[in-house]
């Protein structure tokens, strides 16, 4: 059979060059999705792949271009010299790319694996990511609810009446709230002044600190200890102490907790207890004697009386009579003052501009017991409306006061008289100051006692002040003292404006 | 017989006996074996033949794995394919020629080539010419590697595996 050569050659040239071109063309395509993913191996693998094309195309094609030049110039003997190299080179690079290309399968699948374990990558990521920002959300919450937490209880130190001290097991302050320093400082600016400082500076006795932080070491606790804060002015403040230890306070180590309550009020409020139930006692007890003594004293004086009527004036057995007359009334005067004081009626209920009163007690008071250097001073307020009373005992009451001023001044001094109206509480206060002398510390829980004076025999019942504590009582009212010796006392009464109570216990 | 250890005497054993005769009396074309022209072409066709397999193989895979789903994968296969005829003629031609020696080629003139091919002319003859003309095959299998490439360059999605996810 007889065929045109130039089909052959041209297909076997042209090819060769076409393949040479296509290889490359196919290498730089795979070298750009190589670098599109440089990790990616499926795309390493096809890189290689065009790699062994490229050269087997190139090598071929030289081969058959060579082949095609050689017998066309009638080399015939060159090409048989050169055609096993070309041959072997080729039969060796489609081999090696018939290998490559075997492990398609094996790239394949690793790549697939790669693929899974990123994805499965990607999701613990995005799932870890997402309990990141859970974990972030509940920690926000947290610190949240921390700050708020905190801020609660930082407020509930800051304005907490009682003082909260935070102290080292030492006893030294570590944290003090406003109301802890105002008290031991004098004011909430003194906290930072006061941190460091050790709270047995402030104790009224230094020792009770070890007696408290021996109990706290055995215990962990204290409760309700009653000790004596010495205050920034100097005044002693009894305080009922609770103190417990903290083994983990915030890193400081170990702390005591102390929370200090003042129970200085309480205190009065129970002497005054104490002292209206003394006194009410006494009341019975009087009564029962005054009234005892008051019927035979009356039947002394009867007779005395008669007695009298048959004797002349100016006969010794008359003036003897008229000293017995002259005793028996002051004897009588007496228990009337005590049944007075114990007396359980009830105060008349009258209208009355206890200014008015006041200034009318005062006149008296000023025309007939001040001396003429005796200072008379008052400071009313205006807006006290008309208040039930009973106006005779208060006037009672008032004049005694003033007696027991001028008593306490001496000859020469100011006395003063104040009246405050307190509206919230519907009262109203008067209240009688004097520079006098003062009433000591041991004189001042008896002061009201029936009986007790500090005047020289003679001079005084010591009925005074227990009649004006009756009266005020009955009115339902208090009478309070504050005195310093040697610098004056201050006697104030507060009384209900609107009368006394129904039932109001002496 | 070789005095042994406690005054025992060993022999050695007959196998490696006669392998050490079988040695020493070994001629030297025993070492180095002859390469005749047929031993590099017997090579060349079953290289011809693992690429047919190689890239038929390929072609099995790429179906197995549903990746002809993907046009510049599908490219790749009608290459192996094309490289899987390529290798089929290349190898058919080979066998003709120069393996059985059935089919000669005689340049006339420049222009002209005979083709002689015994009592199979008729059939083997132009068989034989359009195997010659291989590159009709392995250029469109270049083509198709070429244009699957660009494919997968293109579209890359889908195409490479765990490369679909964000």
């Amino acid at each position: 059979m007889t065929v045109p050569f130039w089909p052959l050659f041209a297909v076997d040239v042209g090819g060769s060059l076409a393949m040479i071109a296509l290889s490359f063309l196919c290498l730089g395509t795979a070298t750009h999705l190589r670098r599109a993913d440089p990790e990616s191996l499926l795309r390493i693998y096809l890189f290689w792949v065009c790699v062994g094309l490229a050269g087997f195309s190139l090598s071929r094609a030289a081969g058959h271009i060579a082949r095609q030049g050689l017998l066309l110039a009638g080399r015939e003997d060159l090409w048989a010299a050169l055609r096993p190299y070309s041959s072997a080179v080729n039969t060796l690079l489609f081999v090696a790319l018939a290998a490559v290309t075997l492990f398609f399968e094996r790239v394949w699948k690793a790549t697939e694996r790669i693929a899974r374990d990123r994805l499965a990558l990607r999701r613990a990521r995005a799932e870890l990511l997402e309990v990141n920002r859970e974990l972030e959300r509940l920690a926000g919450d947290r610190a949240r609810a921390l700050a708020f937490s905190e801020r609660q209880y930082r407020r509930i130190f800051e304005v907490a009446r009682d003082p909260i001290l935070v102290l080292d097991p030492e006893g030294t302050i570590r944290e003090i709230n406003p109301a802890g320093a105002k008290l031991l400082g004098g004011g909430e600016e003194a906290a930072d002044r006061l941190r460091g400082a050790p709270l047995m500076r402030f104790l009224a006795r230094p020792g009770a600190w070890r007696e408290i932080g021996a109990a706290i070491e055995r215990r962990g606790f204290v409760q309700n200890v009653e000790l004596e804060l010495r205050r920034a002015d100097g005044v002693l403040l009894p305080v009922l102490a609770s103190a417990v230890r903290d083994r983990e306070s915030g890193g400081e180590g170990a702390a005591v907790h102390l929370i200090a309550r003042d129970i200085e009020e309480r205190r009065r409020l129970q002497e005054q207890m104490a002292q209206a139930d003394r006194l009410a006692s006494i009341g019975q007890l009087s009564a029962g004697v005054a009234h005892e003594i008051n019927n035979p004293l009356g039947v002394i004086l009867g007779y005395t009386q008669l007695l009298l009527r048959g004797e002349a004036p100016g006969s010794e057995r008359h003036r003897d009579l008229k000293t017995i007359e002259k005793h028996v009334r002051h004897c009588k005067a007496i228990v009337e003052d005590l049944l007075k004081f114990a007396r359980r009626s009830e105060p008349k209920q009258e209208k009355v501009d206890i200014h008015r009163t006041i200034e009318e007690v005062l006149h008296f008071f000023g025309q007939n017991a001040a001396g003429g250097r005796i200072r008379l001073e008052s400071d009313f307020d205006r807006r006290i409306p008309e208040v039930v009373v009973d106006e005779k005992k208060i006037k009672q009451v008032l004049l005694n006061l003033l007696m027991n001023a001028r008593h306490a001044v001496g000859g020469e001094g100011t006395i003063r008289v104040v009246t405050r109206w307190l509206e919230a509480e519907g009262k109203l206060a008067f209240a009688v100051e004097d520079d006098g002398c003062g009433i000591e510390d041991k004189d001042l829980p008896h002061i009201f006692d029936p009986f007790f004076t500090t005047k020289p025999t003679g001079e005084g019942t010591g009925l005074g002040l227990s009649v004006s504590y009756g009266i005020v009582r009955r009115h339902g009212g208090e009478i309070r003292v504050e005195s310093r010796p040697g610098k004056g006392s201050v006697f104030t009464v507060v009384l209900p404006a609107a009368g006394a109570p129904p039932e109001v216990e002496t | 017989m070789l005095p042994g250890r406690r005054g025992r005497t060993v022999s050695p054993p007959p196998g490696a006996l006669a392998a050490l005769l079988f040695f020493l009396s070994a001629s030297p074309l025993h070492a180095l074996q002859e390469h005749g022209p047929t031993d590099s072409l017997v090579l060349h066709q079953g290289a011809h033949l693992f690429f047919l397999a190689a890239m038929g193989l390929l072609v099995l895979r790429l179906r197995q794995r549903g990746l002809v789903r993907h046009p510049g994968w599908r490219k790749i296969q009608l290459a192996a394919l094309f490289f899987v005829l390529w290798n089929a003629a290349a190898f058919f031609a080979h066998l003709l020629d120069e393996q059985w020696g059935i089919v000669a080629t005689v340049r006339l003139s420049p222009a002209w080539v005979r083709i002689e091919a015994g009592a199979f002319g008729e059939i083997l003859a132009p068989l034989y010419y359009l195997a010659r003309l291989d590159h009709l095959l392995c250029v469109p299998a270049m083509a198709f590697l070429y244009a699957g490439l660009r494919d997968l360059r293109r579209r890359p999605e889908a195409a490479f595996p765990g490369e679909e996810e964000p």
